[in-house]
């Protein structure tokens, strides 16, 4: 698997709180299974209409959904994209622990401002 | 992804700052410190429970603003070894706000994952390695969460191939 080096923790967050949801989880297995209008997601739910839409616009913004164009119908469908690049999890923290670390330095530049030296890696 | 090789994957980082290895060390263990870096950018941190020992209770809140106002994440997770300016080690996953922690992310991403700290000092610098590890088969829910995730591949090649 090729893995992009273009890592976006802030993706990385949206995907994860889409899925830390059960409603959503659930949503997102029903459309594994198949392609749905908001109505058919919706049945097995006991929540209202708007809720769900609500859920799936979630799911939508973290790119875990998408939406056709045709009419009123536009059924929902699953994009396993973003699944995939939070598969690689630990590749995606490398990025994040490298900016952490980055403002752990200048923070300690800022804690020790009699210390001159510039950071080394 | 079908394998299951990203679970045991690790984050292996060394850097060397120009700081005494007793400030590093406050840099993970005082929440004032701690949440002056941890980020990320644009991020405010809050420190519910920061208890450094053996068995202490980590909760960690990390709120973000969003397009949609702002967002709250929780990470909980206990520490396992605790060695004053050379070792700590503590485990991290998402949870709640009461340090519940959330289950059934996609497979991949363990439900838990360890993060160990080594300190050393060189000569009043100090060096650091982190590693950040998923700890395997240690995710209750994450057996279903796998199944349903499988069935979805499936699903999306037989998407794309019926749109080609």
């Amino acid at each position: 698997m090729t893995m992009t080096m273009t890592i976006d923790e802030d993706r990385l967050s949206e995907t994860f709180a889409a899925l830390a949801n059960s409603t959503r989880r659930a949503i997102l297995a029903r459309l594994a299974e198949g392609a749905a209008t908001v109505n058919e997601l919706a049945e097995p739910f006991e929540v209202t209409l708007p809720a769900i839409s609500k859920h799936i616009k979630v799911l939508e913004r973290a790119g875990l959904v998408v939406r056709g164009q045709r009419a009123q119908y536009r059924p929902c469908a699953i994009d396993a994209g973003p699944l995939e690049e939070v598969s690689t999890w630990a590749e995606q923290y490398r990025a994040v622990w490298e900016a952490r670390f980055d403002r752990m330095d200048d923070y300690l530049i800022q804690l020790q401002p009699e210390r001159k030296t510039r950071r080394t890696r | 992804m079908t394998d299951n090789s990203g679970s045991q994957d690790a984050v292996i980082i060394e850097r060397s700052f120009d700081a005494p290895v007793g400030l590093i060390w406050q840099m993970w263990t005082d929440p004032e410190h701690f949440a002056a870096w941890y980020g990320p950018d644009g991020a405010s941190i809050s420190i519910a429970k920061m208890d450094v020992r053996v068995g202490g209770t980590r909760l960690v809140c990390v709120q973000m603003q969003t397009p949609n106002g702002p967002m709250q994440m929780w990470f909980t997770g206990e520490y396992r070894e605790v060695v004053p300016n050379e070792r700590l080690v503590y485990t991290e996953s998402m949870s709640d706000e009461n340090g519940q922690v959330v289950t059934g992310l996609p497979e991949g991403h363990p439900t838990t994952t360890e993060v160990r700290v080594e300190l050393e000092d060189v000569g009043g610098r100090t060096m650091m390695v982190m590693t950040h590890a998923g700890i395997p088969g240690d995710s209750p829910g994450a057996a279903g969460w796998a199944m349903a995730l499988d069935k979805l591949a499936i699903h999306v090649d037989q998407m794309t191939a019926d749109q080609n």
